[in-house]
């Protein structure tokens, strides 16, 4: 149910920048990554290079590789369920399905997968329909992209409890600001990808999630 | 916006690139595993990268409009504070973006 509203509001801020509805629609069933789908709507609008919108997402959604490192072993025998469940691991997804014990995974996981994605293909038709209707655009609602990433951030920590990552990053987007303030966050992704592969390996994680 | 085979073009290669990123390890899972580099990347790399989006997209923000940027601090601070105590990600959203509307319109 938690995706209603959040489907609603990307519905409602791609119909708002000037798309039309079955398209917000084909986003929700195709792409299904909320955090993409939000990221996307002022790139379009802006009329970016194709390219430049398939790059963001990649760096946007590379944290989706090592979800699925971790339920390597928990996916359904079927193969269609296998591959549904694979395309629609959202963040979301994947934290109900690592609060499950590990032997009832495969068996939910198709199902819980379905019904969130259900219910945010509803929550874009419903912020859609709203979209073409109300004409006041509030100043400030797109901040819920940053909420998002804030959000996604504080799971990243609670699953690992590691400062280093968030001090290379604030460095990383220093450096890039002042280097080539228009490019900032493309340098600083590429000094946090050399500073995470340089730094020295940590000891053994204390969590088990990972490796169950 | 307006230009259908731009935008269908954009989802298809979104969704292209996702549905790669997602199914990466279940093909290569095995071999991923095996390679220090990987363990290395997903132990720093995934909050390095949230970190990152959340300065840069509350940065864009804050370049909207004039003064300090004490609006975009005061909402993440709160959507941080709620998500940390509560875990409920749309609670969390909603009232940071409420909070965060709300000091935009003052």
């Amino acid at each position: 149910m938690g995706y209603v509203p959040l489907g609603a509001v990307f519905g409602f801020l791609f119909v708002q920048a000037g798309g039309s509805g079955w398209l917000a629609m084909a986003s929700s069933l195709l792409v299904y990554a909320g955090a993409a789908q939000f990221m996307m709507v002022p790139m379009l609008a802006a009329g970016l290079p194709v390219s430049a919108i398939a790059l963001a997402t990649l760096v946007l959604n590379l944290r989706h590789v090592f979800y699925g490192l971790s339920l390597l072993n928990t996916l359904p025998a079927c193969r269609w369920r296998r591959w549904y469940c694979i395309f629609a691991l959202t963040d979301e997804t994947y934290s109900v399905l690592t609060a499950l014990p590990a032997q009832e995974r495969a068996s939910r996981m198709a199902l819980i997968s379905a019904l969130n994605q259900g219910w945010w293909v509803l929550g874009t038709a419903l912020g859609a329909v709203l979209g073409t209707q109300a004409q006041i655009g509030l100043a400030g609602l797109d901040f819920v992209l940053a909420a998002l990433f804030a959000v996604l951030a504080v799971e990243q920590w609670r699953a690992r409890r590691d400062v280093v990552p968030i001090w290379i990053a604030i460095a990383a987007y220093a450096a890039g600001s002042v280097l080539m303030p228009s490019q900032a966050l493309a340098i600083a992704i590429a000094l946090c990808l050399l500073a995470a592969a340089l730094r020295p390996a940590r000891p053994a994680p204390r969590t088990g999630a990972a490796h169950d | 916006m307006t230009d259908t085979g731009y935008v269908l073009t954009v989802i298809a290669l979104m969704a292209l690139v996702t549905i790669l990123l997602r199914a990466l390890p279940f093909i290569a899972g095995h071999w991923l595993r095996r390679h220090p580099l990987v363990h290395k990347l997903g132990d720093s790399l995934p909050l390095s990268i949230m970190v990152l989006l959340l300065i840069d997209s509350a940065a864009g923000q804050a370049r909207a409009h004039d003064g300090l940027p004490w609006q975009e601090i005061a909402a993440v601070i709160l959507v941080v504070l709620l998500q940390w105590r509560t875990r409920q990600t749309l609670l969390s959203i909603a009232a940071g973006t409420a909070l965060y509307v709300g000091l935009r319109a003052l």
